[in-house]
């Protein structure tokens, strides 16, 4: 089922955070949000989840920093056991394993609260959450901000196999457009807080037409450098 | 856990020590003869210089301040209070009456802040900013500012002398301590529910908390779970100051109502320059401010382990 999300918008006490945009994302499909801090990526990003976690469509997300994703006064395993329970599921030790094995956070100590694990921990720890259900779309923004590149690159590689196995579409909320070229297949590129253009990765980032693709591509190519 | 209680109890020691010195050096230095204060307190306003030698002898004050200091506090530590200079009786058992009927008191009116306050603050944090809030802030901001020897005695013509409902002054019946228990409580519920509010306002604005949301938490499980700790947190440190405020209340409130109990205990010591059982009083006050201010360390502790940087 495509997903497709129509005038979105926002704003704040009279100042627009976005314009009014449009979503469409195929089963399965990724897609890329690339463009200057503060053009509103992360706002389209909120804007999307929660229509359509109103509408009832399957959504995780995954917010820019596990600040804003754990409560500092409750412990790991309240956090995973509440997010169970909020999709309906009944507590599964083998679920739980396969992820935390994935994501290499399987030794550490679920009694503690988020502020003693360290920040690429506990980022790792919010993906696995996003990844308990099988959401038809998963958000993600700035999701390797907090992590080294090699934890990153194994992660994106669990992640890879994960939304192919369950036809779920991503979209990447990122800066960082050597991570957009080497995993996802179309870019949306936002100024101003409205999308500007949106193309398959290779034509933007090779061709790019905008002034905003242009100053993000120009520094050099990422085709033949990704990663 | 057992070193920062180790520490917790190691600085009461330090502060109560520190209490001890502190009000026997005021009382010592304190302008007048106490001899002779005393000597009048006893035996009326002649008085002899015999008289005068013997009670300087008797209480120890021509030793020098540090022998009358530890003459003093070390039956103290063993829990011996001494006697009332005035009539010989031993201090402990009138304190001990004294606190029987303070404590109810303060417990009734603590649970009366709290049964108003609450209900109250969620009342008015349910739409910030509008009439309901704006009333709950306004009745509060007045609760606060009303003095307690006021608001008792305003009490009192309504309720006492106006409707005949209930007795103002004594303690023989239960309903000798509802009027009491008003007076404190509603300056106890009005700083409460300003305190509240706005942890209340500040947790709900807390990042994290849409997240939440989005991951499919139901509202009520994120007010429960969420919003509540954190706005208990300031909750909790400012009931160690709302202690000094209850504790300041009862001393006017059992004035005011003709009450026995810790408050006429003190002003009844300090006319009569009763001096042991002044000091007993601001032992026993310091002794309560320390062990709830160490529970209150504790229970912030559990609620927020963030303050010592690890985990509880």
């Amino acid at each position: 089922m495509t997903i497709a999300a129509h005038g979105l918008s926002a704003e704040r006490s009279g100042r627009t955070l976005l314009h009014p945009t449009n979503v469409n994302l195929k089963p399965g499909e990724r897609v890329g949000l690339v463009g200057a801090s503060g053009s509103g990526k992360s706002t389209l990003g909120h804007v999307l989840v929660d229509t359509l976690r109103a509408r009832g469509t399957s959504v995780a997300h995954v917010p820019q920093s596990p600040d804003e994703a754990l409560d500092p006064l409750r412990s790991m395993a309240f956090h995973w056991r509440e997010a169970e329970q909020a999709l309906g599921l009944s507590p599964d030790d083998a679920r739980r394993a396969d992820l935390f094995n994935a994501l290499q956070i399987a030794d550490s100590d679920l009694r503690k609260r988020p502020w003693s694990w360290s920040r690429g921990m506990q980022q790792r720890f919010v993906i696995a959450m996003a990844l308990i259900g099988t959401p038809d779309l998963l958000v993600m923004d700035e999701p390797t901000s907090a992590l080294d590149p090699v934890v990153a690159a194994g992660t994106m590689g669990l992640l890879d196999a994960y939304l192919r196995d369950r036809q779920t579409a991503l979209l990447l909320i990122t800066h960082d457009l050597g991570l957009a070229a080497r995993w996802v297949s179309r870019l949306m590129v936002m100024e101003a807080s409205r999308i500007v253009e949106d193309a398959p990765t290779p034509r933007l980032l090779s061709t790019p037409e905008t002034k905003a693709a242009k100053a993000l591509c120009a520094h050099r190519n990422w085709l033949e450098l990704p990663c | 856990m057992i070193r920062i209680f180790a520490g917790l109890l190691a600085r009461a020691v330090v502060v109560l020590t520190g209490t001890a010195l502190a009000t026997f050096a005021l009382l010592w230095h304190a302008p007048g003869d106490p001899a002779l204060s005393i000597a009048q307190a006893r035996y009326g306003t002649v008085v002899s210089k015999e008289v005068l030698d013997f009670i300087r002898a008797e209480a120890g004050f021509d030793d020098g301040f540090w022998t009358a200091f530890w003459a003093w506090l070390a039956p103290l530590i063993q829990g011996d209070f001494g006697q009332s200079s005035v009539n010989g009786r031993d201090v402990w058992p009138d304190l001990l009456t004294a606190m029987s009927y303070t404590f109810p008191l303060a417990l009734v009116s603590l649970g009366l802040g709290l049964a108003v306050s609450v209900p109250l603050a969620l009342i008015a944090t349910r739409r910030p900013g509008s009439w309901m809030d704006r009333s709950a802030v306004a009745l509060a901001s007045v609760g606060v500012a009303i003095p307690a020897f006021w608001l008792g005695q305003l009490l009192i013509l309504l309720f006492a002398v106006q409707l005949g409902w209930l007795p103002a002054m004594g303690a023989e019946r239960t309903a000798h301590s509802i009027l009491p228990a008003m007076t404190l409580g509603f300056g106890l519920a009005a700083s409460l529910t300003r305190i509240l509010r706005s942890g209340i306002l500040e947790a709900r604005g807390q990042s994290f908390l849409p997240a939440f949301h989005r991951r499919g938490v139901a509202q009520r499980n994120i007010a429960r779970d969420h919003v509540a700790p954190h706005a208990a947190v300031p909750v909790v440190t400012v009931l160690g100051l709302e202690l000094a405020f209850l504790l300041e209340g009862l001393v006017v409130v059992e004035v005011i109502f003709a009450r026995p109990g810790l408050g006429s205990f003190l002003v009844n010591a300090i006319f009569a320059r009763d001096f042991p059982k002044v000091q007993a009083m601001v032992i026993l006050a310091a002794v309560i401010f320390v062990v709830v201010n160490l529970l209150i360390d504790l229970i912030y502790r559990i609620l927020d382990p963030r303050m010592d940087g690890r985990d509880a």
